[in-house]
């Protein structure tokens, strides 16, 4: 099982007691910080699994780690390790900043934390996005596609030109939805290479069983927030699910315009016909792959 | 430290077969007395259970009343987070923002720790999970909510969760499409459409034994 980086945070004397609870759980390695400052920094030169803070620090509060965190890396659990009741922990400022809550007081709460902690990161359980119940089968078969062995990146490329212009979309990709981000594999109109998962609309796409419009992300409250979607200059989508012979949806063939856009049902079925072949290019380029390390091996 | 053992959970007053430890329901309706009545019929405790219920649009007394109605007895073993009324001792506790979901979040999972603490099979619910979408700014924030101050919390305790979704409220983006995506996170989904008065047809998915049309009165 690989290590897991904790950032565990606390007044001096009392950091150790946090990371001694963490450090209980193998796969869980602690680093300490004993200030809002110190921890705030290192969120922002370092990845983190998972952070566990008291809420009084000397110099402010966990609250504005977390704040901190959400910027860096936003799909990040935190865990407050506090004896402070929730109703005199000030929020007005962090109202959607959900965190978990340990009370430390507790007579059990240091055995329960290295569970909570190792919990939480195996579940992605503070991501905000809702995974899928069988997210673990659907992550095993897109792992079964070997992309960066096949030379997918031209077919594909020649296919989003191909949808960019029959759509006269602004933006057309193809992208495959792995545990924490989007990857895109082809990108017609736009340079992107890939996106925290929380951050895409193709995370609620793949949910759906049709094509998903959003004709305006600015009348959305899943979207219109979003400050990634709004920098990229989003503002309809259309998203076509790529679905696997075992019906796993592993990927997305999309259009972006930077103007409310309607679909009609005739244009929906096209897109999803192209996500139908873009599914077909990748499933031949993988038997061809398996095929050829077959002949290698033999 | 590990996951516990979990129970089944009957819901006699719905004539459904009882209903594992650790599922959880996604109830949605556009009738909010039907969806209410249903809501109070799955989570009200059992003896030697309890429930712990988070109630946006409801004070505590009604809150048990509902409850009572369904199951008697059922007030007594509730522990309830409200976000309107006043609060009364450790079993009704409040919350002045319903859009706070830190402190929303914070708070019921204290409950949850605390109401818990004794008891091993317990049941947990939102009523309205609708209210709190429109309530917030980014609805992001109700899925970091929902996985991390109740999801998580029934898979680790095995409990039995029930997440209403009033689907006539304007929840800020396209109802249909929320649903559809909330769905697959959930185990199970009823959604309950009225018939008359004090009657409804709950079309249930993914219950054991349960995968039907079926017509309950109250």
């Amino acid at each position: 099982m690989s290590q897991r980086t904790v950032l565990c945070v606390d007044t001096a004397p009392d950091v150790e007691t946090i990371s001694t609870a963490v450090s209980t759980e193998e796969s869980l390695t602690p680093v300490e910080a004993t200030s809002v400052t110190e921890a705030t920094e290192f969120v922002e030169s370092e990845a983190v699994d998972c952070v566990v803070t008291e809420y009084d620090l000397e110099d402010g509060s966990g609250l504005e780690i977390v704040g901190a965190l959400r910027e860096e890396q936003p799909q990040t659990p935190v865990v407050l390790f506090t004896g402070t009741r929730p109703g005199e922990i000030d929020t007005a400022s962090f109202e959607e900043m959900v965190v978990e809550y340990l009370n430390r007081d507790l007579p059990d709460a240091a055995d329960r934390l290295g569970f909570v902690v190792d919990d939480v990161i195996t579940h992605s359980a503070q991501v905000g996005f809702l995974a899928p119940d069988d997210e673990g089968s659907r992550l095993e078969a897109l792992s079964e596609y070997d992309v960066d062995g096949m030379p997918i990146e031209e077919s594909f490329s020649r296919l989003t030109d191909l949808i960019a212009s029959h759509f006269d979309a602004a933006v057309a990709f193809i992208g495959l939805i792995e545990e924490e981000k989007e990857d895109f594999l082809a990108c017609t109109g736009a340079d992107w290479d890939s996106l925290t998962r929380e951050d895409t609309i193709c995370t609620h796409s793949m949910l759906q069983e049709d094509v998903m419009v959003v004709e305006d992300i600015n009348e959305d409250k899943r979207f219109a927030n979003n400050d990634k979607l709004q920098n990229l200059g989003i503002v309809s989508y259309a998203g076509a699910n790529m679905t696997t012979d075992d019906g796993q949806i592993i990927g997305q063939v999309c259009l972006i315009d930077h103007e409310p856009r309607h679909y009609d049902e005739a244009q929906k079925q096209d897109l999803q016909d192209f996500a139908d072949t873009a599914m077909e290019i990748l499933d031949l380029r993988q038997q061809l792959l398996d095929a050829r390390t077959v002949e290698v091996d033999t | 430290m590990s996951l516990t053992a979990g129970s089944d959970f009957t819901v006699d007053s719905l004539g459904l077969d009882a209903i594992d430890g650790g599922t959880s329901v996604l109830l949605t309706g556009e009738d909010s007395d039907a969806l209410e009545a249903v809501f109070y019929r799955l989570t009200a405790p059992q003896t030697d259970e309890i429930a712990v219920l988070l109630a946006t649009d409801a004070a505590g007394r009604s809150v048990k009343q509902s409850l009572s109605r369904a199951e008697r007895g059922a007030d007594d073993r509730a522990a309830l987070l409200t976000c309107e009324g006043p609060a009364q001792g450790d079993d009704v506790r409040t919350v002045d923002d319903v859009s706070d979901l830190t402190g929303l979040g914070m708070e019921f999972s204290t409950l949850l720790a605390e109401a818990t603490g004794e008891v091993d099979d317990f049941r947990a619910g939102i009523l309205l999970c609708s209210t709190i979408m429109g309530e917030v700014e980014d609805t992001r924030s109700v899925y970091r909510f929902l996985n991390s101050n109740f999801l998580s919390e029934l898979r680790r305790s095995k409990a039995l969760g029930v997440c209403a979704v009033d689907t006539s409220a304007d929840i800020g983006s396209d109802v249909n499409s929320t649903i559809t995506g909330m769905k697959t996170s959930f185990s199970a989904h009823v959604e309950v459409e009225s018939t008359g008065r004090n009657q409804a047809r709950l079309d249930v998915s993914d219950l054991p034994g349960d995968d039907d049309a079926v017509d309950v009165s109250w």
